[in-house]
């Protein structure tokens, strides 16, 4: 199996974690030790400290590793503060960054299309991937508020819990065609059987949500689930790479 | 691979390892109001056990919980059609006090089931300190009983400072910690450190990338216990863990079972 996690990052948070993973090169060591072969990759000062801050560290930090791909985070541009999304998105493709994100609540503005339409637009018609952490900066209300004002719009909603979200993240995924999920948290004992049984493979994604979570746990859930080879396959890494495929910047 | 170790590989290639079987001391059966279980029945977790290698496991029902004069039956019926595989955790509610007795009498008939209480004060709302929860750590302590016991940083029904107290009350008990004081690690760690017989239950901490490090660094692997809530979760993502964790295959044979056979012996025969 050949991984591609949708969903990890680097550099040292404002406040500790247990086991903080500063440069891109030792996200990279670590992807050789657990055998992860590429990586969406976003820098945690795009959270912390700021987005245009962490979109400048993440290039640079990125640029001299292929295998990692990067994850830029925008804001409501009403206030100015980024280029127009023409001339992002020539930033973008230069950087290799090939996916979004945004921390709505942490940084101060409602995830709806009112907020953001200059952007949501030109990024669904270049398929451009839009993820969303519940984590980190959205809430159950916000994703549901948000996904009814894009129903176009590619996302994946990430770090969605391990206490049993499946009510919550469910009607979403029969709603909304464009909607990802990825499985870092999803523990469940046999939740990876029973989402490809209802929903089939090609929308779910593997991530880790490392550093936070271990690279491990995830990849022996996937590789020991009761699912078809092909579905493994897509979901390690596949799927991920089709949707960075299509994506036209 | 997830690791480069020897077991890592047996673990990756094939799910499960012959020289290294799992004891899962927290565990739990049957549907839950506040999720969606796909395997909630002792029969479907028996699949679970057998897919990812897991020998025993030991748990409470979900039913008995809130309600043990109701929910330690099935327990023991799946006990009962089980025997090779499980072993359950008898339940008291204090919020209850005047059934306590009964909960005793149904320990005491069901010896060859239970091999002692669980706690879950968090839920019960009651601190595990509290005088209607004395009869059960009294009879555990007499009977030299493991005790599993929710806990959880920062609380002040089961937190660090609670179990403590209970630690020092009660030494004849085996005091497995659920959660290892979820986010208090340094806390946990103080515990183990000063008590002999306390021991750190890992469920929901293999979702917290450094903790097993930390706690085999500090506290030392031959008191950590694999746990995984099941039905809740896959005890397959709690091994990969312990695989791409930085710790040896010591660490991991004394995680996954030498220490739990220590502890189930007196009660296995």
């Amino acid at each position: 199996m050949r991984f591609f996690d949708c969903n990890a990052f680097f550099g040292l948070p404002m406040k500790r974690p247990l086991a903080p993973v500063a440069t891109a090169e030792e996200l990279l060591a670590e992807m050789d030790r657990a055998g992860v072969e590429r990586a969406l990759a976003w820098h945690v000062a795009q959270h912390d400290a700021s987005p245009q801050m962490g979109n400048e560290l993440l290039a640079k930090a990125i640029a001299p590793h292929p295998r990692l791909v990067g994850c830029w985070t925008i804001l409501p541009n009403q206030t100015r503060e980024f280029p127009a999304p023409q001339a992002f998105f020539q930033q973008m493709r230069e950087a290799r960054v090939a996916a979004l994100r945004i921390f709505p609540s942490s940084h101060r503005f409602l995830a709806r299309a009112v907020s953001l339409d200059s952007w949501l637009g030109p990024m669904a018609e270049r398929r451009i991937p839009l993820i969303l952490s519940v984590r980190r900066g959205m809430d159950w209300r916000d994703v549901y508020d948000f996904l009814r004002d894009v129903p176009d719009l590619l996302c994946i909603l990430c770090d969605h819990g391990c206490w049993g979200q499946d009510r919550l993240f469910r009607p979403l995924m029969e709603r909304y065609p464009n909607l990802h999920i990825d499985l870092a948290q999803y523990l469940l004992d046999g939740g990876i059987e029973a989402l490809v049984a209802d929903y089939g493979a090609s929308r779910i994604l593997w991530g880790s949500g490392f550093p936070e979570s271990y690279f491990g746990g995830m990849m022996m859930a996937l590789k020991h689930a009761r699912i078809p080879d092909e579905a493994k396959e897509a979901i390690a890494g596949g799927n991920l790479e089709r949707i960075l495929g299509e994506v036209q910047l | 691979m997830i690791g480069n170790s020897e077991l890592a590989r047996e673990f990756w290639e094939t799910g499960k390892s012959a020289t290294c079987p799992i004891y899962d001391m927290h565990g739990h059966m049957g549907v839950f109001h506040s999720i969606h279980f796909p395997r909630p029945t002792a029969e479907d977790m028996i699949r679970t056990l057998d897919e990812a290698g897991v020998r025993m496991l030991t748990f409470s029902h979900h039913w008995a919980l809130f309600s043990p004069d109701q929910g330690n039956r099935p327990a023991i019926e799946a006990v009962r059609r089980h025997p090779d595989r499980l072993r359950a955790y008898c339940l008291v509610n204090p919020n209850y006090p005047e059934n306590t007795a009964a909960d005793l009498a149904q320990f005491e008939q069901h010896r060859d089931v239970f091999v002692g209480f669980k706690f879950l004060a968090g839920y019960h709302g009651i601190p595990l300190t509290d005088p209607r929860n004395a009869p059960a750590w009294e009879y555990a302590n007499e009977h030299k009983l493991l005790v599993l016991t929710h806990t959880w940083g920062h609380s002040v029904v089961d937190g660090p400072g609670v179990l403590r107290e209970i630690a020092g009350r009660y030494p004849n008990i085996k005091l497995l910690m659920g959660h290892s004081c979820h986010g208090e690690w340094d806390a946990a760690v103080a515990l183990v450190r000063d008590f002999p017989h306390v021991y750190l239950e890992l469920t929901a901490l293999f979702d917290d990338r450094g903790i097993m490090e930390k706690f085999v660094r500090e506290a030392g692997s031959d008191r950590m216990l694999f746990g995984t809530d099941l039905p809740w979760f896959d005890p397959h993502q709690a091994i990969g863990v312990l695989c791409n964790a930085d710790i040896s295959d010591d660490d991991r044979h004394n995680i996954c079972h030498r220490n739990a056979e220590k502890l189930l012996a007196p009660f296995l025969g």
